[in-house]
């Protein structure tokens, strides 16, 4: 192996290494606290008496905020997805959502349909 | 890829436990482990599919009176609720499991805190988070076996209703996999009082904090979904 061939892979390595700094502490402290305001929102909201799409949107979304929040950061997929240039988790992930979404309405529908 | 390959040359220098590199630059076992929750991801969706159709075949046959799924709940009072309410809401006693969920969520924070100090030497401290998250998912797990003997009592049984069997399936596979989670951390435990859990295997500390990270992650969508919108 080349001399340059050593360097570029040991570049490639060492950015890898770079762009997997985590948080620190303090932040996770932080987003601990986002999230545990999160979930007293949700209960408070629950709490409202509000019923159809005004009590289920503002928590499903808040769900949603929640799982981004654990997945990216305590799980480190933000960090390591720019490891993967940010495309094979987003293609693999985004795909997959899709997937899910499309075989969930199918499956809903035929009971509403009676199918 | 002849960069890539020579970049595992070059991680193998590094350590032992960065020897199975990918060319995507993550180990192996992270990719396997990524693989498998994406497995665990179709299991609890389905579950959690399972569990919103079959409440909706409850309570639509509820409301219609119909005998049969009235006698499959042994509390009349408890029936005669969720009739009028048109909804599961008087099962559930929401103020006990928010502070499951605040439980949940802790754990999660102290199994991260784990994984920093295994990363920075800080053996201490380490055993101290991981015994802390330990801690944390056997309260979870305590609190979701008080939940299951006041339904029980409320007279919701596995096999006495659909929703009975959907809710317990979907809850119970979750408190297994929590407590699954928590044989993990403790044997992370005894492995870091041998000195066998040092600054080069903190990886195995990531892929149990990636597993046990799910585990929250489940029990955020099914507190939503389930508990929060009856």
């Amino acid at each position: 192996m080349s001399d340059t061939a050593v360097k570029a892979s040991a570049d490639v390595v060492d950015d890898a290494h770079d762009s997997h700094a985590h948080p620190t502490e303090t932040q996770y402290w932080l987003v601990f606290l986002i999230l545990a305001v999160i979930t007293a929102f949700e209960v408070l909201w629950s709490y409202l008496g509000l019923s159809g799409p005004l009590l289920v949107v503002p928590l499903l979304a808040m769900m949603v905020v929640k799982f981004v929040i654990v997945a990216g950061v305590f799980m480190h997929l933000w960090f390591d997805m720019k490891m993967l240039n940010g495309k094979l988790f987003t293609l693999a992930f985004a795909s997959g959502i899709v997937i899910a979404l499309s075989v969930y309405t199918v499956v809903v529908a035929t009971y509403e349909f009676n199918v | 890829m002849t960069t890539a390959t020579a970049g595992v040359s070059v991680a193998d220098s590094h350590d032992g436990n960065e020897a199975h590199r990918t060319s995507l630059n993550l180990s192996n076992m992270k990719v396997a482990m990524w693989l498998f929750l994406a497995s665990e991801c179709l299991l609890f969706g389905a579950l959690i599919s399972t569990y919103l159709l079959s409440k909706a075949r409850f309570l639509t046959e509820l409301l219609a009176g119909n005998p049969i799924v009235e006698a499959s709940i042994d509390n009349p009072g408890l029936v005669r609720e969720m009739q009028e309410t048109g909804s599961v809401e008087p099962l559930f006693d929401i103020p006990f499991t928010s502070f499951s969920s605040f439980v949940l969520l802790m754990s999660s924070l102290a199994m991260v805190l784990a994984h920093k100090a295994v990363s920075e030497a800080d053996y201490k401290n380490t055993r101290i988070w991981l015994a802390t998250t330990a801690l944390l998912g056997s309260i979870f797990i305590a609190g979701q076996i008080y939940e299951f003997t006041a339904f029980k009592e409320e007279g919701l049984s596995f096999t006495g209703s659909l929703l009975g069997s959907a809710f317990y399936t979907l809850t119970g596979f979750h408190g297994v996999h929590v407590s699954i989670g928590i044989l993990m951390l403790l044997t992370l435990l005894v492995l870091s009082f041998k000195g066998k859990l040092n600054q080069d295997r903190a990886e195995t500390v990531e892929l149990v904090g990636l597993y046990w990270h799910f585990v929250d992650i489940v029990w955020v969508l099914i507190f939503t979904i389930v508990y929060l919108i009856p």
